[in-house]
């Protein structure tokens, strides 16, 4: 009789944890399967309910977008910017999580503690500051080497990029760091290994769940940045996909063109979608092995 | 110190760069060497480049490139170099911060970022006077003899009132409110001359279950606004109130602009504000198309805006200046124009000034006029067909044009003269203001800017 | 035999590439920030005037700041509470029962996080579209359809919950996929244990989950003061502009009018010292705030 009475509690209790998950599955997959079918409809049909299914596959809005629109020359961009700062950044910020987080040295406190001031600084307000910075150095630069070379440039937007990531970045690599025993190192060091291989060879191997949670983290972010973007590359043909898109939705006074634009944020979607599905069983897993534990 | 340390990034960078110098070579450097190239050319003598920035807009990219063309054959020892983009704030902005100016720049007040005002404010624009004294280009006539009268009066074009002129009319368009001319033929209405037939209209309307009133966004007001201060109160009335005179809200003139505004809040059709953002104020736009709502300010624009938009059957653009306030007063319709400037940093001032005169030569005229881009200039009003031409000769059937905008100031921070008096429109209509606070907000930032004046 | 000179270098090697980009890039702009703050600056001239803090007294003085101030800390509280306790909930659902299509539901719970702005901002002018929108449509379902729409983005008292709406809704995969993490670390034989002593769901939840991923959740408070700052930022840009007249105005969407639009740069930089050092000292108090005592597994 109890038991029973408990059985069917648990059933209910299971139905309700059902109908939530459901809700919240379909609050996310209906806006977003959304997205996908308003970039086949035409034009004309946005006028009308968005609600509406498209009248019919009018796939020429990604035809338009690649070409027209130029998405095809700004997605190269895009990758080219954030395969050089992901790159960057793992270079830069794993050796300098480990040091922070495993090293006692004098001063790494004070370190400690400005990386994890730098998580307060928001790119929106030092954006220009950067602009200015980097445009004196382009004027010294025009009369050294007789062109700029700062503004304008990929590899410059991706070392910025690096640049804004790296407090979160040292912040969640070197609290994985912290957790790991002491043991490794040691038994590193009766081998004969020096401190480099020691972090190459035993500590990263062991970090790679933790990367790819940071690579995830990153990508997204570089990959759906236009601030910094839209403000170091002034070159029309040197935008990034986003910056592309936000023109792409600038209609001015003329008529937008919808299904381009819709399009192009499909553009813009389905190579974060398509990293996400790929890494997502590692994400959990580097949270679970990473430092938010605190 | 500032100069120390860009030399210090610059060397540190250059390391790097050397190091990966490979990888960015394709698009970094590319675009790098091509404005040193010019630069060389420059010094060389043969030619000189005029760096043009325009804003992109419903007329297309591609009518600038033709005028350059033209130009560069008019003027071979030209080199035009252009910068055409919907977004032209953020594309020049960051440059001219930190003294990377174009020549010339075809950018009008009222933007979102409101670029031009900054530099009107900055007292940073070259006095382009004697544009109007030019010989056009290939032409016997003067710019000031070619264009219509009054464009050239205006507190938009000659910010600081000492009657120089400091930015140039270019294409302009009359503002007034856009109809469905086929629902009143089918319904028998006629188009209220006066205010007081306005709302009577509106109330007809409600009982069919169309409102009066739509507007895309409050920014629509500015044009409204000003044309209804000039019905309230004349020409000088306008000019006082552009100017932040003290007490001119309070007046008798001003109580009956804000009343007609505040009664067309209450007809104006209850969905208007939640889509009066720029995502979405085509759905107002939409409202006239549908049939939901009578009337909406707009300018001339919006036919190509909504030319790829469904209709009701039937559907044909009317446009009608401002009902009068009384019975035979005047009616305004606002002329809106877009401005060209030359920034005073600009490298090249005598060749922007003489690239602007050919913008007024025939020549020049007919290829703006060919993608529907009209210029004050005489006469080019009646070369227009189809709808437009109904449109520009609102002018010729009663109406007076209104011109002119708020008096430009110093920068008072925190205080936007446009957001209070137009933005606050969304408050009236959803009635979480009432009028009265709004005419307090409006004194009130008026008082704090009417110190900062330029003098 | 101590190596303490290669250990030396080899700290400084590891360090000084991350201090240099750090110094170059966020240090040195953020002073850059501080240091025009009390400056009088249009944005596109050589004259710059230096006002001391004029620009912060006028910052205390305007109505406009303390709305926009207003609209911040709301959106910081209500996106944090509400984020929190789904993300919560739905973490522990997750990670505590067994579920069909449990890993179905953690992927499609996080994807919203991944979507760019501009997508979100699309999708929510869709939902809370008066006429046409999902929300209106489904709420019609429960009263007569002749009744007035709801507002979503245009009533001055809903729109700053309709913001929160669609934040939380990008939001929630986030937290969840961190609180989950730290779940997964907490042993099996705690709740086992807790099973037998008869303690129910709710108790376990709030005697064990809720202690051992306290630090966790501390550092989450940190993340939720920073980024719904930024995305508020992003979000107000993309979907009501500020609007309507004002009523969604935040911290930096007013910084970007008043640094950009109203040619007042120097003020607009106050405002990102204020808001630098206010987000800063939040995170420090709810930091004192939260401490516990360490509880280990």
């Amino acid at each position: 009789m109890n038991t029973d009475h408990q059985h069917s509690s648990n059933r209910f209790y299971k139905f309700i944890i059902y109908i939530l998950l459901i809700a919240l599955a379909i609050i996310i997959i209906v806006p977003v399967g959304w997205a996908f079918l308003a970039s086949i409809k035409q034009d004309a049909e946005f006028y009308g309910s968005p609600w509406a299914l498209p009248e019919g596959i009018h796939l020429q809005n990604f035809t338009d977008a690649w070409q027209k629109a130029k998405m095809g020359s700004y997605m190269l961009n895009s990758v080219i910017t954030t395969a050089i700062a992901l790159s960057l950044l793992l270079v830069i910020a794993l050796p300098a999580a480990y040091v922070l987080a495993r090293y006692k040295f004098k001063g790494s406190t004070f370190w400690n503690m400005l990386f994890m001031a730098g998580l307060f600084i928001n790119i929106n307000y030092i954006v220009v500051p950067i602009f200015l910075m980097l445009n004196n150095g382009d004027k010294s630069m025009r009369s050294i080497l007789g062109q700029p070379i700062f503004l304008n440039n990929l590899f410059i937007l991706a070392l910025v990029y690096a640049a804004m990531a790296l407090p979160f970045t040292i912040y969640l690599l070197s609290g994985y760091f912290k957790t790991l025993p002491k043991e490794y190192e040691e038994a590193a060091s009766v081998d004969g290994a020096g401190y480099f291989r020691t972090m190459v060879q035993v500590i990263m191997p062991m970090a790679k769940p933790s990367i790819v949670t940071v690579i995830l983290f990153n990508f997204l972010s570089f990959w759906n940045e236009y601030i910094i973007s839209m403000t170091l590359l002034t070159k029309p043909g040197l935008r990034t996909l986003p910056v592309g898109l936000m023109n792409l939705m600038a209609a001015q006074k003329s008529a937008v063109q919808y299904g381009q634009m819709y399009a192009g944020l499909v553009l813009v979607m389905l190579p974060t979608l398509l990293l996400y599905i790929l890494v997502q069983k590692k994400l959990t897993q580097g949270m679970t092995m990473g430092g938010l534990k605190g | 110190m500032k100069k120390l340390l860009s030399l210090a990034l610059a060397a540190t960078l250059t390391l790097s760069l050397a190091a990966c110098g490979g990888n960015n070579s394709g698009s970094g450097s590319d675009s790098a060497n091509a404005p040193a190239a010019n630069n060389t050319e420059a010094a060389s003598g043969s030619t000189r480049t005029l760096k043009v920035a325009a804003l992109e807009t419903a007329y297309g990219a591609d009518v600038w490139q033709e005028i350059a063309t033209a130009y560069e054959k008019v003027k071979p020892e030209v080199k035009i170099e252009l910068t055409i983009d919907k977004n032209l704030e953020d594309v020049i902005g960051p440059g001219m911060k930190s003294g990377d100016f174009p020549d010339v720049i075809h950018l009008g007040v009222g933007q979102p970022k409101g670029l031009t005002e900054t530099f009107v404010k900055d007292n940073n624009l070259t006095d382009l006077t004697e544009v109007l004294y030019m010989t056009v280009p290939g032409e016997s006539a003067t710019v000031r003899e070619k264009l219509i009268p009054g464009f050239t009066d205006t507190t938009i074009t000659n910010p600081y009132g000492e009657g120089n002129t400091y930015l140039m009319p270019m294409f302009y368009s009359p503002c007034g409110l856009f109809f469905n001319a086929g629902l009143f033929e089918e319904k028998g209405w006629t188009v209220p001359q006066t205010w007081d037939e306005m709302w009577a209209l509106g109330d007809k309307a409600k009982a069919e279950g169309i409102a009066l009133f739509s507007y895309p966004t409050t920014g629509y007001f500015d044009a409204f606004f000003y044309a209804l201060l000039n019905e309230a109160g004349g020409p000088e009335f306008f000019t006082r109130a552009m100017n932040y005179t003290e007490g001119i809200w309070k007046t008798e003139e001003a109580a009956k602009a804000f009343d007609v505004v505040d009664k067309l809040a209450n007809y104006t059709e209850k969905t208007v504000p939640a889509n009066g953002n720029k995502d979405n104020f085509v759905k107002n736009q939409q409202l006239i198309l549908d049939n939901k709502a009578l009337f909406m300010p707009n300018g001339t624009w919006v036919v190509g805006e909504m030319s790829k938009a469904p209709r009701a059957d039937g559907f044909k653009w009317g446009f009608t200046a401002l009902p009068a306030l009384t019975d035979g007063g005047d009616r305004y319709s606002y002329t809106f124009f877009e401005q060209i400037w030359v920034p005073a940093k600009a490298k090249n001032a005598d060749l922007a000034k003489e690239f602007i005169a050919y913008l007024y030569s025939d020549e020049a005229a007919s290829i703006f006029a060919k993608v529907g881009a009209v210029q004050p200039i005489k006469g080019m009003s009646d070369k227009l067909e189809g709808d437009n031409k109904l449109f520009y000769s609102v002018y010729d059937s009663g109406a007076k044009a209104a011109m002119g905008a708020f008096a430009t100031t110093d920068p008072v921070e925190g205080v936007s003269i446009s957001d209070t008096v137009f933005g606050t429109v969304d408050s009236l209509v959803t009635k979480s203001k009432t009028k009265d606070q709004w005419i307090e907000a409006i004194t009130k930032a008026s008082d704090s800017l009417r110190g900062a004046l330029k003098k | 035999m101590d190596n303490r000179k290669g250990r030396g270098r080899f700290i400084f090697f590891c360090l000084a590439p991350a201090v240099i980009l750090f110094i170059i890039f966020l240090i040195i702009p953020t002073i850059d920030v501080f240091r025009m703050s009390l400056y009088k600056w249009g944005g596109y001239t050589d004259h710059k005037t230096f006002v001391g803090l004029q620009n912060f007294t006028k910052l205390f003085q305007s109505e406009k700041f303390y709305q926009t101030f207003q609209n911040s800390v709301l959106l910081i509280v209500v996106v944090s509470i509400v984020t929190f306790a789904f993300a919560l909930l739905f973490a522990s659902m997750l990670s505590r029962e067994k579920l069909i299509g449990q890993n179905f539901f953690r992927i499609i719970f996080y994807i919203p996080n991944i979507l760019s702005i501009v997508v979100i901002s699309a999708i929510f002018s869709a939902i809370y579209d008066p006429n046409n929108g999902l929300l209106n449509a489904f709420l019609n379902l429960f009263r007569s359809a002749s009744s007035d729409p709801i507002l979503w983005l245009g009533d001055q008292k809903i729109v700053i919950y309709s913001l929160c709406g669609a934040m939380v809704w990008q939001a929630i995969g986030y937290y969840m996929v961190m609180y989950m993490a730290s779940m997964a670390n907490i042993p099996e034989s705690l709740y086992e244990s807790a099973e037998l002593e008869g303690a129910s769901r709710r108790h376990q939840f709030f005697a064990i989950t809720i202690p051992l991923i306290w630090t966790n959740i501390r550092t989450t408070l940190t993340f939720f003061i920073i980024s719904t700052i930024n995305m508020s930022f992003l979000f107000v840009m993309a979907m009501t502009g500020g609007g309507p007249d004002g009523a969604t105005e935040v911290f930096l969407s007013y910084m970007y009018k008043e640094a950009y639009t109203n040619s007042s740069y120097g003020y607009g930089m106050a405002i990102g010292v204020v808001v630098f050092l206010f987000s800063f000292a939040l995170a420090a108090v709810l930091n004192a705030v939260t401490r516990r005592e360490h509880l280990e597994y």
